[in-house]
């Protein structure tokens, strides 16, 4: 007590008036500080925005620069999409949200559209094909990339739409809830590389699988899932089957 | 490996053929039963439109077992070696009845149909326009002279059966009358109270 500021009423009076300078020292830093922040904010904002409205049209448009800045985004831990109903701006000022919503539920039309021809399981580039025809972009519009991020962003949906690699290079979207077993993912990956047709004879030469196990994947994608198309007038095995998911339809 | 794609295709008539009829599996018939009902609907909207291309009133599933019919084009598909056989034409017929897109005709078998491109109340409006527009109103015409026109008409070969019906809906609404005349029957068109 002694050392810090002497004995009596006036000690303690200085002793509070020192603590009073030191508050208010310390509000005027962090006041700065914050304030700091809030113009560097304001900064980044501004800057954020007219980088958005300077390029929005590409955003939307390039899928080579969209990619760019989605990863932009990611390095930085921004979410460009980061909900529409709060914190919207960010989707706002780009619209990318709109966007992205927008090819979620045009991926929907063309699944559900499709789903009476091939089950509910469709071919990656079958699908963004469709989507840009419905959009009427050019091809290369739209890429599996903004495909892969639409169905995430349909996920609190609980419609079951899911990306599955056959293998091989291939993707496929499914968009009805039903399991698919390990041979069926072979069976789907060699009907895309023959544009559909796949035979018993086939599974048994190129994955060496019994006749029983051969037959038995193929009358269940027929029967059971609704996935394989019957052809009984087969030249070259008799009867063959055909995965509508993989062949390439012109309209 | 083989990058075969599906295409629509114009036959010799100018018909434009849906892109599931160059499908191998589409001739045969699906053991999946949702399967079957899609290709179903396939083949009878296929049916449908390429009778009212041709102006085709008659299928008969033999249709699907001899050559040279009316119905190649589409019963056959030759670039894919592919043709619809007579079991499952005669399944999809059985089902165009039960939708009462056909009838059986004539009654009491099963291997042949008349089909309802047009229903017969489309059809009593077509005759009945027919006549108002060619002036024919209250005079006296026989079946002959309907589906035989001097000049061509949209009922040129429309099948009795067909325009009987036509003309039982007509005389509901007092808009045709049946009139026996010397050579078979004749009928009556009146400009009557509904004029749709």
């Amino acid at each position: 007590m002694h050392r810090l500021g002497g004995v009596g009423l006036a000690a303690f009076e200085r002793q509070q008036q020192s603590q009073r300078s030191f508050n208010e020292l310390s509000n005027e830093i962090s006041q700065a500080q914050v304030q700091h922040l809030h113009s560097q904010l304001d900064q980044f904002r501004t800057a954020l925005l007219g980088f958005a409205s300077t390029h929005r049209e590409s955003i939307r448009k390039d899928p080579a620069f969209r990619l760019a800045f989605q990863r932009m985004c990611s390095t930085i831990g921004v979410d460009p999409l980061a909900g529409p109903r709060k914190g919207g701006w960010w989707a706002e000022v780009l619209n990318l949200g709109d966007w992205q919503y927008e090819l979620g539920v045009q991926i929907v039309d063309v699944c559900v559209s499709t789903r009476e021809r091939n089950g509910g399981l469709i071919e990656m580039g079958e699908l963004v094909r469709l989507v840009s025809k419905l959009r009427a972009v050019d091809e290369g519009t739209i890429t599996e990339e903004d495909v892969v991020r639409s169905i995430k962003t349909l996920r609190p949906l609980g419609a079951g739409y899911e990306v599955i690699d056959v293998g091989g290079g291939k993707k496929m979207v499914r968009s009805v809830v039903k399991e698919l077993d390990a041979d069926q993912a072979v069976v789907l990956a060699i009907a895309q590389e023959e544009s559909g047709r796949v035979s018993e004879e086939m599974l048994m030469a190129r994955k060496g699988w019994t006749p029983e196990r051969a037959k038995a994947a193929l009358e269940n994608m027929l029967l059971r899932d609704g996935l394989a198309w019957l052809d009984a007038q087969d030249e070259a095995n008799g009867v063959a089957y055909w995965i509508p998911s993989a062949m390439h339809w012109d309209e | 490996m083989a990058s075969t794609s599906f295409s629509p295709y114009k036959t010799a008539s100018g018909f434009l053929l849906p892109s599931i009829h160059s499908a191998p599996p589409f001739f045969t018939q699906q053991p999946n039963l949702s399967t079957q009902i899609t290709h179903t609907a396939h083949w009878t909207r296929l049916i449908l439109s390429y009778a009212r291309h041709r102006q085709l009133f008659l299928l008969r599933v033999e249709d699907a077992e001899t050559s040279g019919s009316n119905w190649d084009e589409i019963l056959k598909n030759e670039r894919i070696n592919r043709k619809l056989l007579p079991t499952h034409l005669s399944f999809i017929l059985a089902d165009m009845v039960s939708k009462n897109l056909a009838i059986y005709e004539p009654v009491r078998q099963t291997r042949s149909v008349l089909l309802y491109w047009r229903t017969p109340e489309e059809w009593a409006e077509v005759l009945h326009g027919w006549a108002d527009s060619t002036g024919q109103l209250n005079t006296i015409l026989t079946f002959y002279d309907i589906v035989e026109p001097p000049v061509p008409s949209p009922l040129v070969g429309l099948p009795l059966t067909m325009l009987r019906k036509a003309i039982a809906i007509l005389a509901k609404t007092s808009r045709a009358q049946t009139i026996a005349v010397a050579d078979g029957e004749g009928v009556r068109f009146l400009s009557g109270n509904t004029t749709r």
